[in-house]
């Protein structure tokens, strides 16, 4: 392990530890020492990224089984943990997201400073935020699956812990443990994949699995792949558990920016992109079109909604969708130059709902907010560049990314494209909604008139993440050991046909979302005015597909039922008979001891008689030799 | 009938043995059951002598003096014991001492 990667690690770990040992009571001084840790991060990252450059040179394959730590032995299984950023195979990803991590985490970081300011469990949180930092990290530099897993698990966690911080609310307590769940089940496949790839290849070391797979292509299978997609689906959030992710939205604001936008959910796109080479081509097309399927979907059920976080939760999960979709494609430097723009302009709106929610007193429902933009200038403005990035405005950075993955899909996989582009209108139009709703128009409530504007603390990022979301596109202002990972597969779509036709079809899509949404809800009042206009679609995208309630029937009528019928078993065979029959004999014989015990002197002498007896007729011969 | 042998003697052995023994088992006063205890003892010395005589050397009667000053100490112990048992729960009658049962 290089001594700076380590160095890297230790940092938000100490951090961690530190204010949840000793800095409970200490939310201020907490709270410094986490944002001080994040600054180091983003400090000592940086520097391992540029200083890297100079020895790029990839080494002799060889040496990447030799060091590290032993971490486990059973028998022949052996895993040799260590912590790497120049793995040569993949270097270029591992760089990218160490710096979406790094910058993004600093610059929550220091929101949190404002929005958790007179928070009652401000350490609790400021340590749970350097716990992700911690696995995230981890998993950003892990070089094996089982290592990735054990961090996998651990953002889970933090996820959880970080969910559940408003825990007195059933609602934050229940979203976390749904979180848990639904995660688990998907790391369940996760798990199986890792097993069964030990399995076929005899190694979880990515760099040595790329080696085997580069000399016998013909080794990949599809079940493998789809199992270890599973960790994917899990995380990202993608069909068929979704559900998890806007139930997320009952954490801090902040929690909701780092995790489950700009980066949690964007390591399964990550944990794809390092594993691409165990992917067949059924495979692939499977995860394009899920990732399709999601993108239209979760814009469905974003139009509907009436909480601001909801509503950028299910476009985080459309963006999931479509760089699931860009990886189906082949095209994992594009899914992950989406992931980069998406986390600077999702980081960005996820803020700015946040600085919206710190003023209005918890306010989150958009028909009650309204007038933002003359309360509050800076946010307004700079959400709005968050806005426009993602409908994909030209020359804005998600423009770069999105038609990107969009004229990719043109020329590989038609239906792909069709359902991404009808989910690009969809896009700019919950997204333009979104903004004419909460901040054009008048104020619609009495907390909402009185807002104003947040402390720099908080406004900083903001502004930072909207310079970042607006330029992020333009391959120039990127340093070229960053871009290293998108450059290749950027360029073989900048050299397909159809480049007019997507510039139309792209400005034509997000123009039509926005003007679109203008036209419906340009003039708002309290209520929803599709409930109105289109009632069936509205109950339609609002029930988001009987998910939700198909999941609780399953559990509820279901599996409850093989619950109790497993109970009955239980408590007849291993409870009733193992347990209680063994015991029954161990309470025979001891009834028998137990009448031989009588208390009185006399008896006690008759059994030594007896015994002494039985010694001598045992010494004598009476019982048969032995 | 001849002389006396060695079967006589292990004959009047095992009586007082048994007589012993029964002392023990049956009587209910402790005081009684010491002294069965003794004839026991004193039954196995009579057994001892005889073997003694019999193999015409002294290794039984050795062992004999032995048993009586060991049996001399134990009385001395049990009837101490025995005294501060009445003392104590001003009965030595066997029903009455069942502490560790009840």
């Amino acid at each position: 392990m290089d001594i700076t990667v380590g160095t890297l690690l230790l940092i938000p770990f100490v951090s961690a530890a530190t204010i949840l040992l000793f800095l409970r009571r200490n939310g201020k001084i907490a709270s410094y020492v986490s944002v001080a840790a994040a600054g180091a991060i983003l400090l000592l990252s940086l520097q391992i990224i540029f200083s890297e450059t100079a020895s790029s040179v990839p080494e002799s394959g060889d040496t990447i089984a030799d060091s590290g730590v032993t971490w486990l032995e059973i028998a022949d299984f052996k895993v040799v943990a260590d912590f790497r950023i120049d793995d040569p195979e993949a270097r270029n990803e591992s760089k990218a997201l160490l710096f979406v991590v790094s910058f993004v985490g600093f610059l929550i970081h220091v929101f949190s400073l404002g929005y958790m300011a007179d928070d009652a469990g401000k350490a609790r949180y400021f340590g749970g935020l350097s716990i992700f930092m911690f696995s995230m990290l981890g998993i950003t530099l892990a070089d094996n699956l089982v290592l990735i897993f054990v961090f996998w698990e651990l953002v889970g966690f933090s996820s959880y812990m970080l969910i559940a911080h408003y825990f007195h609310t059933k609602e934050a307590s229940d979203a976390s443990k749904k979180a848990f769940i639904v995660n688990r089940v998907g790391d369940f496949g996760f798990l199986i994949g890792i097993v069964l790839t030990y399995w076929i290849f005899g190694t979880v070391n990515l760099s040595e699995l790329s080696q085997l797979m580069a000399s016998d292509p013909a080794r990949a299978t599809t079940g493998i792949a789809l199992a270890l997609a599973c960790g994917f689906i899990g995380k990202s959030a993608q069909f068929p558990l979704q559900v998890w992710l806007p139930d997320a939205m009952a954490g801090p604001t902040p929690v909701s920016a780092l995790i489950h936008a700009a980066t949690m959910v964007a390591a399964g796109i990550y944990l794809l992109a390092r594993i691409d080479f165990l992917f067949t081509s059924e495979a692939l097309s499977f995860i394009a079109l899920l990732g399709a399927a999601m993108g239209l979907y979760a814009g469905f059920c974003a139009l509907v909604q009436r909480d601001i976080k909801k509503i950028l939760a299910y476009s985080t999960l459309s963006q999931l969708g479509y760089m699931a979709a860009a990886f189906g494609l082949g095209l994992e430097g594009v899914a992950l130059f989406h992931l980069a723009t998406h986390a600077f302009f999702k980081g960005l709106m996820f803020l700015g709902s946040g600085s919206v929610i710190h003023s209005c007193h918890h306010e989150q429902d958009i028909f009650k907010m309204g007038g933002l933009r003359r309360r509050m200038p800076i946010t307004a403005n700079t959400f709005l560049i968050g806005v426009l990035a993602i409908s994909g405005v030209n020359f804005l950075s998600g423009y770069f990314s999105k038609d990107a993955i969009l004229l990719g899909a043109y020329n590989l996989n038609l239906p792909v494209f069709v359902v991404l582009y009808l989910g690009a209108i969809l896009t700019a139009f919950y997204m333009f909604r979104l903004y004419w709703i909460a901040f054009c128009g008048e104020p619609r409530s009495k907390h909402v008139a009185e807002a104003h504007e947040s402390p720099s603390v908080m406004t900083g990022p903001l502004v930072i993440l909207a310079v970042l979301s607006a330029f992020g596109g333009f391959e120039a202002l990127w340093p070229e050991t960053l871009f290293a990972a998108f450059h290749d597969d950027l360029h073989v779509v900048h050299g397909m046909p159809g480049h007019m036709w997507m510039v139309v079809l792209g400005t034509f899509a997000w123009v039509a979302g926005a003007l679109g949404s203008r036209r419906l809800y340009g003039q708002v009042g309290n209520e929803d005015p599709l409930i109105e206009k289109a009632p069936a679609l509205f109950q339609l995208c609002y029930s988001k597909l009987f998910f939700d309630e198909i999941y609780n029937f399953y559990v509820t009528s279901i599996q409850q039922r093989v619950a109790r019928i497993l109970e009955v078993l239980e408590l007849l065979f291993i409870s009733g008979l193992m347990v209680r029959g063994s015991a029954g004999v161990a309470g025979l014989f001891s009834l028998i001891g137990k009448s031989l015990y009588l208390g009185r002197i006399h008896g006690y002498a008759f059994w030594f008689l007896v015994g002494t007896v039985a010694f001598l007729a045992y010494a004598a011969g009476w019982f048969g030799h032995f | 009938m001849d002389t006396i042998g060695v079967q006589d003697f292990l004959i009047v052995s095992v009586l007082l043995f048994s007589v012993g023994f029964l002392g023990v088992v049956l009587r209910r006063n402790l005081l009684l059951v010491l002294m069965s205890l003794e004839l026991m003892l004193n039954a196995v010395n009579v057994a001892l002598v005889a073997f003694s005589r019999h193999s015409a050397n002294m290794d039984g009667s050795l062992f004999v003096f032995f048993i009586m000053t060991v049996a001399a100490a134990e009385v001395s112990v049990g009837l101490a014991l025995l005294v501060a048992l009445y003392k104590k729960r001003q009965s030595v009658f066997s029903e009455h001492l069942t502490m560790l049962k009840n």
